[in-house]
């Protein structure tokens, strides 16, 4: 029970962050103090819930809010 | 502005010079498309993106003049459930060439060797006439099939359009490959489908890797990318030592088999001891003009004589493979060429230990890996004394030309 | 009327489907390859570009190579598809260094298929080796996107590839070389193409850092991700201002910034070109796989038809050809006559521009000479 909170709770703080700027997984988990494998189990989720969202640079990728890639895209797209 | 089958074509002086000469030229191929797609269109063919191949030849023509890319990157990787595969791109002049100015690629898992039947490669092209610029490349330098340019907006259904191509276009369903800081698309050389010398077989090894690692594939978790590739033997058809962190390279242990009636026969045509004898590195082969003699403890299994005299030499029977790690572009430490971290893998053991191990190093590199650090240059950074325990082998001469020059060893374990 | 709502084909309404993977490489053999899937016996050069393979059941293939421009159209695709359906079957292959295969098993048909292709589709025949006999045909150049699709290329891709090849097309369709030489291209120093290992490489270099255009920093860019994304740590961010700063000694000119980062542009038309690396190589005959080693620092984008370039190529491909021994490929030439000889021969200039200074590489000193014996 207290598990559920404590992600959900996790999950929120990954957003907030998510939501500032394109992240690494790996650095993301030193900031927050996390194992880099529960991490990626959590974005993953957050991926499949529609929240959070891939961002590749053709070489390397970036996790990022579905708003905040829309918001990144439009800059890039020019208009 | 010049008309060619009814359809009008931007004015490209400078790609109209690459038109020009005996090879086959890369501008007649987009012109092709732009008036062929437009003429499907006129008959009345669903097309998404009619003009984008005419978009293409004004980007290009300007980057030509202008002697600069007209591409800005875009990170856009939307296929639902997917973290790679797409290449995001924006054109810097959407107002002039509005055609364009969306022009992502999508990466198509190619099969293992780079077979096709004709049905499958139709539908590749029934779904890229409607859904994309309808430009390819045969193929990108990973191995993928490049769809090269289409919108945000039909890049889903354009991945729909292949995964159900059975049931939509009575084709054969693709998948998408890999990009960004995942498992790219593993490839192989044609190995035994066609060829005499593979030692192992490299179209069972790179499906086998693909549909087990789809997960590592096509969600980049990863420090950055990571590379499989098959060769069956050292000649290394693909390119692996070069351009894979993990190269699987087929060879032998055994004697080479000879069949001396047939080096009688090519004596015949060609002079042993020039073509053979003399280009043999370790001179382990001697001929008097009956028979061909190798010995086989000084040969390093180069592949030289083999090459020569297909009929009459074969790798041995005692067959497997030979890893090596790390091999790289050189950005940003360096250029690396792949080196032994395993000497002899046999056949029958070669896909289980292959997995093991690629299973043990994805867990180390993604725990001690920093951003943007490929397995190379993390063994080069963690020594490869610590590489050997993740992998569990012993170290092997046969992993080094020469014993190291100088005596600073870390003896850790004395000083724990 | 009221607006009406657009039709949705199928493809937008269905469920997406994932990790289904590739097609199994079986349903794409031809049934002669299937029939004799690893019990091939040998093989034969019948003629550039045409290779026989004969498996131990006595059953016979011919693969005959052609060259493409890589960048395909899918009419030139469907167009390849109704020749190997005419001739073989409906099966064919694509090889590594982007020529297309066609799998034949009636070597009557295979002079008709090459008119066929060279007349429809104008790819030439060829790319393959007689390894018995020591002749070779150049294969194509690998190569990248370019001004075609990339945002960091210092050059372009397919318009040097076709000029030189133009330049070098008999090289492709006749057996006039001594050895191996594998050519290959990348448009920038990110080397999508991995040209690090080849006889011959092509690599576009940019030389002037990114200009920074502070507004356009400002209105599109993350700038703790851009400043992230330097591998030499030249970027620093400038708060006060909201853009960022460069120390022009640390930067290497790779481009990764104007990835993360719309507002700083690497492309410079004047300064942006090629180098080119020589004596590369990845098969283990004769001699160990080599690291390329860069011969020209750089010559100037000069579109459409490269001129400079083409014409180092071909004197550096030349000179080889008209030197080397029997099987010896660039790097066991060089090895033989020494690096002394390859610049005189060439022609080419040996400047300070060519001693490694790149720090970060540890094997640095690696070439630097330690001994007093020349070739003078
Ligand atoms: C930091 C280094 C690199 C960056 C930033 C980078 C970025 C990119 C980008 C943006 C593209 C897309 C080009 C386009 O279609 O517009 C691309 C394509 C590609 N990259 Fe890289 N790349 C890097 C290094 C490499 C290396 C080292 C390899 C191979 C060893 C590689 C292999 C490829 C391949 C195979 C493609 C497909 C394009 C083609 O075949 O032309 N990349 N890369
Ligand atoms: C049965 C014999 C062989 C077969 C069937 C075979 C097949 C192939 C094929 C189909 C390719 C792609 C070629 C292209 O498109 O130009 C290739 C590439 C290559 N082959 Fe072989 N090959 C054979 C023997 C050799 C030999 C004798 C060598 C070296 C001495 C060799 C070294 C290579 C290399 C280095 C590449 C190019 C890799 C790259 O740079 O991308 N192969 N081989
Ligand atoms: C076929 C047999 C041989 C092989 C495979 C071989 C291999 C090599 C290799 C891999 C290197 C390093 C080259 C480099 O870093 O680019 C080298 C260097 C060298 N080898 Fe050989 N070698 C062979 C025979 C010989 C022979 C017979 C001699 C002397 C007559 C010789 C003299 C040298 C010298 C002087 C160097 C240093 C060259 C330099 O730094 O410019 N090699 N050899
Ligand atoms: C024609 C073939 C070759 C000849 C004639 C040859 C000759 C020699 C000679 C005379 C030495 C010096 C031995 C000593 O110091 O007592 C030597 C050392 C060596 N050779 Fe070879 N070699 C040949 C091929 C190769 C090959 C194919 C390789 C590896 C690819 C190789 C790697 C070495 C190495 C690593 C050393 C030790 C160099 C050192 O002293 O540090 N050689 N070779
Ligand atoms: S790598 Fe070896 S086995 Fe594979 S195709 Fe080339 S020569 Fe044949
Ligand atoms: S495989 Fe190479 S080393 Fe072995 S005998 Fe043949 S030429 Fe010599
Ligand atoms: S080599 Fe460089 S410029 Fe060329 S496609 Fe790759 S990243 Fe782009
Ligand atoms: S071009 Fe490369 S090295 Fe230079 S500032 Fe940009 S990211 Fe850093």
């Amino acid at each position: 029970m207290t598990e559920e909170i404590n992600k959900e709770e996790l999950k929120q703080k990954i957003l907030e962050h998510l939501a500032k700027k394109p992240w690494q997984v790996r650095d993301l988990a030193k900031v927050l103090r996390v194992k880099k494998k529960e991490l990626d189990k959590i974005v993953q989720e957050l991926i499949a819930e529609g929240k959070a969202a891939y961002w590749s640079s053709g070489s390397t990728t970036y996790v990022t809010t579905k708003e905040k890639l829309e918001e990144m895209e439009k800059k890039r797209s020019g208009t | 502005m010049p008309v060619v089958d009814g359809v009008e074509l931007p004015e490209t002086p400078l790609l109209d010079e690459l038109e020009k000469g005996p090879w086959p030229s890369f501008v007649k191929e987009i012109k092709k498309t732009a008036i062929e797609q437009e003429k499907a269109m006129k008959a009345g063919k669903k097309i998404k993106l009619p003009g984008a191949a005419k978009g293409l030849l004004k980007v290009l023509e300007l980057a030509y003049k202008d002697k600069r890319t007209h591409w800005k990157h875009g990170g856009i990787v939307s296929v639902i459930g997917y973290g790679g595969g797409v290449i995001g791109r924006y054109c810097d002049l959407e107002d002039q060439i509005p055609e364009v100015w969306h022009f992502h690629t999508i990466r198509i898992n190619m099969p293992a060797g780079w077979f096709y039947t004709t049905k499958a490669l139709r539908t590749i092209c029934d779904v890229w006439e409607k859904w994309g610029s309808g430009l390819t490349n045969f193929h990108g330098s990973t191995g993928d099939i490049i769809l090269l340019g289409t919108r945000t907006e039909y890049l889903q259904p354009c991945a729909n359009a292949l995964a159900y191509a059975d049931q939509l276009y009575g084709g054969v369903p693709f998948d998408i490959g890999g990009s960004g800081s995942d498992l790219r698309t593993p490839s192989a050389c044609m190995g035994p489908a066609l060829c005499e010398f593979a030692c192992y077989d490299t179209l069972k090894a790179c499906y086998e890797f693909t549909m087990r690692y789809q997960n590592e594939l096509h969600r980049p978790m990863w420090p950055y990318k990571f590379k499989i590739k098959c060769s069956g033997c050292p000649n290394d058809c693909v390119a692996a030592k070069a351009r894979s962190d993990f190269a699987i390279i087929g060879t032998w242990k055994d004697e080479i088999q000879i069949d001396q009636e047939a080096v009688r026969e090519y004596a015949k045509v060609i002079d042993i001891e020039e073509h053979v004898v003399k280009k043999c590195p370790t001179k382990a082969i001697s001929w008097d003009g009956k028979e061909l003699k190798i010995n086989n403890r000084e040969c390093i299994r180069c592949m030289h004589c083999i090459n020569v005299l297909p009929k009459a030499l074969k790798p041995g029977k005692e067959r497997g493979a030979t890893i090596l790690i790390g091999g790289k572009a050189p950005f940003v430490d360096g250029a690396i060429i792949g080196w032994v971290a395993v000497p002899f893998i046999p056949e029958n053991e070669l896909i289980e230990k292959c997995c093991e191990m690629l299973e043990a190093i994805w867990e180390w590199w993604d725990e001690e890996g920093k951003f943007r650090e490929r397995v190379g240059e993390l063994i080069w950074r963690k020594g490869m004394d610590e590489f050997l325990k993740v992998i569990n082998q012993k170290a092997d001469v046969r992993m080094v030309y020469a014993p190291r020059n100088n005596p600073f060893i870390f003896w850790r374990e004395l000083n724990e | 009327m009221v607006a009406q709502e657009v039709e949705k084909e199928p493809e937008e309404t269905l469920q997406p489907k994932t990790d289904f993977g590739p097609p199994h490489y079986e349903i794409m053999l031809h049934p002669v390859v299937k029939k004799n899937y690893g019990k091939w016996a040998y093989h034969e050069a019948v003629r550039p570009g045409v290779i026989k393979r004969v498996a131990e059941s006595g059953d016979v293939i011919y693969t005959v190579r052609f060259g493409t421009p890589r960048l395909l159209s899918i009419y030139t695709v469907r167009e390849i598809c109704e020749i190997a359906d005419k001739y073989c079957d409906g099966y064919l292959r694509f090889t590594s260094r982007h020529n297309v295969e066609f799998i034949l098993t009636d070597p009557d048909k295979i002079e008709p298929l090459i008119k066929e292709v060279q007349e429809k589709l104008g790819f030439p025949c060829g790319g393959t080796r007689d390894t018995t006999n020591a002749k070779y045909c150049l294969s194509n150049i690998i190569h990248t996107q370019g001004w075609v699709h990339c945002h960091t290329p210092a050059t372009d891709a397919s318009g040097i590839v076709k000029s030189v090849m133009d330049e070098l097309y008999d090289y492709f369709t006749d057996y006039k070389l001594p050895a191996q030489c594998r050519i290959s291209l990348a448009c920038c120093a990110n080397m999508c193409g991995a040209v690090h290992a080849s006889d011959i490489s092509i690599v576009g270099v940019h030389r002037k850092v990114p200009k920074i255009d502070d507004d356009a920093v400002r209105r599109t860019c993350e700038i703790p991700s851009t400043v992230a994304a330097c591998p030499t740590g030249a970027l620093k961010p400038d708060m006060k201002r909201k853009t960022v700063v460069l120390d022009k000694d640390k930067c290497m000119y790779c481009g990764n910034c104007y990835t993360m980062c719309p507002g700083m542009p690497i492309f410079d038309p004047d300064n942006d070109g090629v180098a080119i690396l020589v004596a590369g190589k990845v098969s283990d005959a004769r001699y160990p796989p080599q690291l390329s080693k860069v011969v020209v620092p750089w010559i100037g984008n000069n579109p459409p038809r490269w001129p400079e370039v083409v014409q180092t190529i071909k004197k550096i491909l030349e000179t080889w050809a008209t030197h080397a021994e029997k099987y010896e490929r660039i790097a066991e030439w060089v090895h033989r006559i020494g690096w002394e000889r390859f610049f005189e021969l060439t022609g080419l200039e040996f400047t300070e521009k060519l001693i490694d200074d790149y720090k970060r590489t540890p094997y640095i000193y690696a070439s630097y000479r330690t001994s007093a014996a020349f070739r003078w």
